[in-house]
């Protein structure tokens, strides 16, 4: 069954995303701005179902890359994801048939809606992650082996890069630098498929699962212990399969920690139903792992989410402190993350921590 | 001696200081004209006191007559904004995502010019006379002659706004506008809102202040007055005729203020328990600590920053259940004198739990006779259990911190509470708001994006303290008084240069010797 998207389902879409976004991907405000506006001008926008994909289709990411806290001071046109859009079809000189997200935790599972109402190119019900993850390597389509470039980066000054790199890891710390040096943030077109590659690479059904989820999470808004149920049920309906209340507790100290010689940060949460030993999220970007007594009890790239316990409200990582009444979601991955090359680029080992990964079902 | 004022929609609150001590206090209904309501409460505290009008030093006045008007959507001024930006922002002009009718009565006079300035100063459009000029043009053309100017990364440079404010006042004289520097930090949208209700709200505000200056006249009191501001320190008052928007938070600021001078603490949790619910603030330093999520006004998202205080189901009249486990949310409210047991009703209120444990001596005891005291205890335990626990989701470590009760229903509290390592139950409690107006502080606070690997952080520290501290002298403060009361620093997630969003505020005392007419 195919789902509609209207300008009424934005609000419920982001804070979906924002659920699936552990804790990184910033707050989509803007984007949820102009995605509503586009689709009160432009119409609902239809949702298309990945198996339902011709065989010469020409599939093409597009969403936002960088620091996304510094869009609500530097704002986008707003027309960045029509331009990159036209500029690679002009670029590969043949027309684009369909768009997807790559990333559905965060403002990213909106954006690609922009160019999808205003230029009536279907969109693909689905995404390369799943979540919200740091890197471009992270992303399905990269694990399966699909190049990044042709690409194009468009600034929001409407300035426009082409990018033609030989492997998603070298992409990665080119538009990183690129969105440094071009104000914060860029928007890109990239990742092109064949149909037979993004049948392999997408992840189906992730965009409309982040607006069920988001309807969830409105409708029964409130204590985290009243949302458990409704939740536990759509997650054990979907790819995601494993979902468990990992900790309810409060917040008892934040502190940054070098691990692999990076900088992250550690919550360390102490329970308020019963006297189970501390929970340790350990925090870069967004929520990677969870340990109790020294025992990991999810990592990445399971998802761990976070909660405020009265109102369920997913709580960013920038946004964690001192008292906070939390209560800790472990969620299983889908089955594109377990195999073993993927694995290689978003176990924890990928993050610079010395651990196995564990599937979330068997700690 | 100083005054402290508190003009709140239904009523005026007054008070004299010497140093800390209350020398007389009042409660006055607020008049629809300002002036006679607030002349009524000085009579009331100048007679009590016996007091000369000469012998007062300074006047604080804490108001939500702006808060209020932008609520009731009235008294906004017709008000044009440009915001420089070009080419970003096209599609989300000014005004986006407010509430129509907020919007019908400021009027839709948004403007977008090029120009801005990237998080690192790189320039994102140039600024074009021509073009702000035609803006200019076209504002004067509609009769508008209020402006706020909103641009891109301004806190962190406010060149460009100061650039258009004066190609504006040479076009336009006598034109009235705010920068969006002046009044906010980071995020555009939330920081051209607050400019713009504040340019809207001006001429309403010279209104008010005058009426403040008028009803002090009358009484021949000729001491510089103050009005206080969402953080709590206080602005002159024609730095406040210029920015009425800095009091939209000054109410619940106030009344922690007036916790914190009332017993001296500067490091406290103040649990105000009211009828329905307990507000519970923080004091850092003797100021609210702040509230980090955006704030709507009027349903206009703004980047105010209002104090973090959290409302939890429990007061003086939450409903008890019969078997005094279960306390609250529920609450009789106001019917509590109808209702609650004490009082002749049929209802088991908090209020009849602690005239039965012998706490507090309301109504009549004698109606609790059928209380069973292992009811009676079982609720008390349970009460005090729930501020304990809302003290304890407040504070910000882990140690117990001294707690300050105010509010009618602060009888509720009787017993040590483990969150709470002193408690303390100040009197003039119920003048708290007039009595934070009267303190004495300015304040100055500045925002913006950094990199310590581009410049070395005690360099960008040492340059925002001496802009501020100029800021702040010219303000009024002693120089020897100025200080850093807060800096808070929050790496930017996803960026790889390591940018820093850092605020630093800083404060001085104001120096009234040598001031007076």
């Amino acid at each position: 069954m195919s789902v509609t998207i209207t300008h009424e389902d934005i609000e419920e879409l982001c804070m979906g995303s924002v659920f699936l976004a552990t804790g990184g991907g910033g707050d989509p405000y803007i984007s949820q701005l102009l995605v509503t506006e586009a689709l009160k001008k432009h119409g609902p926008v239809t949702l298309f179902a990945l198996k339902d994909l011709p065989d010469d289709s020409l599939v093409v990411a597009v969403g936002e890359v960088g620091a996304p806290s510094i869009s609500l001071e530097h704002l986008p046109i707003g027309n960045e994801c029509l331009e990159v859009v036209d500029r690679l079809q002009a670029w590969m000189g043949r027309p684009i048939s369909h768009l997807v997200s790559f990333e559905v935790g965060g403002a990213n599972s909106v954006i690609p809606l922009l160019a999808a109402a205003a230029k009536g190119i279907p969109l693909i019900d689905g995404d390369g992650m799943a979540r919200a993850l740091p890197e471009a390597q992270m992303m399905t389509f990269a694990i399966e082996g699909i190049k990044p470039s042709p690409a194009v980066a468009v600034d929001y000054s409407g300035g426009a890069v082409y990018f033609d790199v030989k492997d998603a890891v070298l992409y990665e710390r080119q538009i990183r630098n690129l969105s440094m040096a071009m104000g914060g943030m860029v928007f890109t077109a990239e990742h092109p498929m064949t149909s037979e590659e993004a049948r392999r690479a997408v992840i189906p059904g992730t965009i409309s699962f982040a607006l069920k989820l988001g309807r969830v999470l409105k409708r029964f808004s409130g204590n985290a212990a009243h949302i458990e149920a409704p939740l536990r049920e759509l997650f054990e309906a979907s790819d995601y399969g494993q979902f468990k209340r990992l900790y309810t507790g409060k917040v008892v100290d934040i502190n940054r920690k070098t691990v692999g010689g990076f900088d992250v940060g550690e919550a360390v949460l102490e329970s308020t139903i019963d006297d189970s030993p501390p929970l340790r999220l350990t925090i870069k970007n967004e929520f990677l792992l969870a340990e109790i007594d020294g025992r990991v009890v999810a990592s990445v790239p399971d998802l761990i989410t976070m909660v405020d316990h009265e109102t369920s409200a997913p709580i960013n990582a920038e946004r964690v402190h001192y008292g906070q009444r939390v209560t800790v979601f472990g969620i299983g991955c889908p089955p594109h993350y377990r195999s073993e090359k993927a694995l290689k680029v978003v176990e924890p080992r990928a993050f610079g921590f010395d651990i196995d990964y564990v599937p979330i079902e068997d700690l | 001696m100083r005054i402290g004022i508190d003009v709140g929609g239904t009523h005026t609150d007054a008070v004299i200081l010497d140093g800390h001590k209350v020398i007389a206090s009042t409660k006055f209904l607020t008049s629809a004209n300002v002036r006679d309501g607030v002349l009524g409460a000085l009579d009331v505290i100048l007679k009590r006191s016996g007091v000369a009008h000469h012998a007062i030093e300074a006047v604080m006045i804490g108001t939500t007559q702006f808060t209020n008007a932008v609520i009731e959507r009235r008294e906004l001024a017709p008000t044009a904004i440009i915001r420089i930006a070009l080419p970003s922002g096209e599609m989300i002009p000014p005004m986006t995502d407010w509430p129509e009718d907020i919007a019908d009565a400021i009027g839709r006079h948004g403007y977008m010019v090029h120009g801005g300035l990237t998080y690192d100063g790189f320039p994102i459009g140039v600024l074009d006379d021509a073009e702000i000029d035609g803006v200019i043009e076209d504002i004067a053309a509609k009769g508008i002659s209020l402006v706020a100017i909103s641009g891109v990364f301004s806190p962190s440079n406010p060149e460009q706004e100061l650039s258009v404010a004066k190609r504006l006042q040479e076009k336009i004289p006598g034109v009235g506008f705010t920068l969006s520097h002046q009044i906010g930090g980071m995020g555009l949208l939330e920081r051209e809102n607050a400019a713009i209700l504040n340019t809207s709200l001006r001429p309403l505000a010279q209104n008010v202040v005058q009426a403040f200056e008028d009803a002090l006249a009358a009484r021949d009191i000729r001491c510089p007055f103050y009005i206080s501001q969402n953080d709590g320190t206080l602005m002159s008052a024609e730095f406040a005729a210029q920015f009425p928007a800095l009091t939209f938070a000054s109410g619940p600021t106030n009344s922690l203020r007036g916790a914190s001078l009332l017993t001296q603490l500067s490091d406290a949790v103040v649990v105000d328990i009211g009828g329905t619910t307990s507000d519970i603030g923080v004091l850092q330093g003797g100021f609210p600590r702040q509230s980090n999520v955006a704030i709507k006004v009027g349903g206009v998202r703004t980047n105010f920053r209002m104090p973090d205080i959290q409302a939890i189901g429990l007061g003086g009249g939450s409903r008890v259940s019969a078997d005094g486990k279960t306390i609250g949310p529920q609450s009789v409210g106001y019917r509590l004198v109808t209702e609650g047991l004490v009082f002749g009703g049929d209802t088991l209120t908090t209020t009849d739990i602690a005239v039965a444990a012998g706490v507090a001596d309301i109504g009549s005891p004698d109606k609790l006779a059928t209380l069973s005291a292992d009811v009676v205890e079982t609720a008390m335990q349970r009460m005090h259990e729930i501020i304990d626990d809302g003290i304890d989701q407040m504070k910000s470590s882990r140690d117990p911190v001294p707690v300050i009760l105010v509010g009618g229903g602060a009888v509720l509290v009787s017993r040590d509470l483990a969150n709470a390592s002193e408690l303390h139950r100040p009197e003039h409690a119920g003048v708290a708001n007039a009595i934070g107006a009267a303190n004495a502080q300015v304040g100055r606070e500045s925002e913006r994006i950094v990199s310590y690997r581009e410049q070395p952080r005690e360099e960008v520290l040492a340059e925002l303290k001496a802009q501020l501290g100029a800021e702040l002298m010219e303000a009024g403060a002693k120089e020897a008084s100025i200080r850093v009361a807060d800096i808070e620093e929050t790496a930017i997630s996803y960026m790889a240069d390591e940018s820093t969003r850092l605020r630093v505020k800083m404060i001085g005392d104001l120096d009234f010797s040598g001031s007076q007419a």
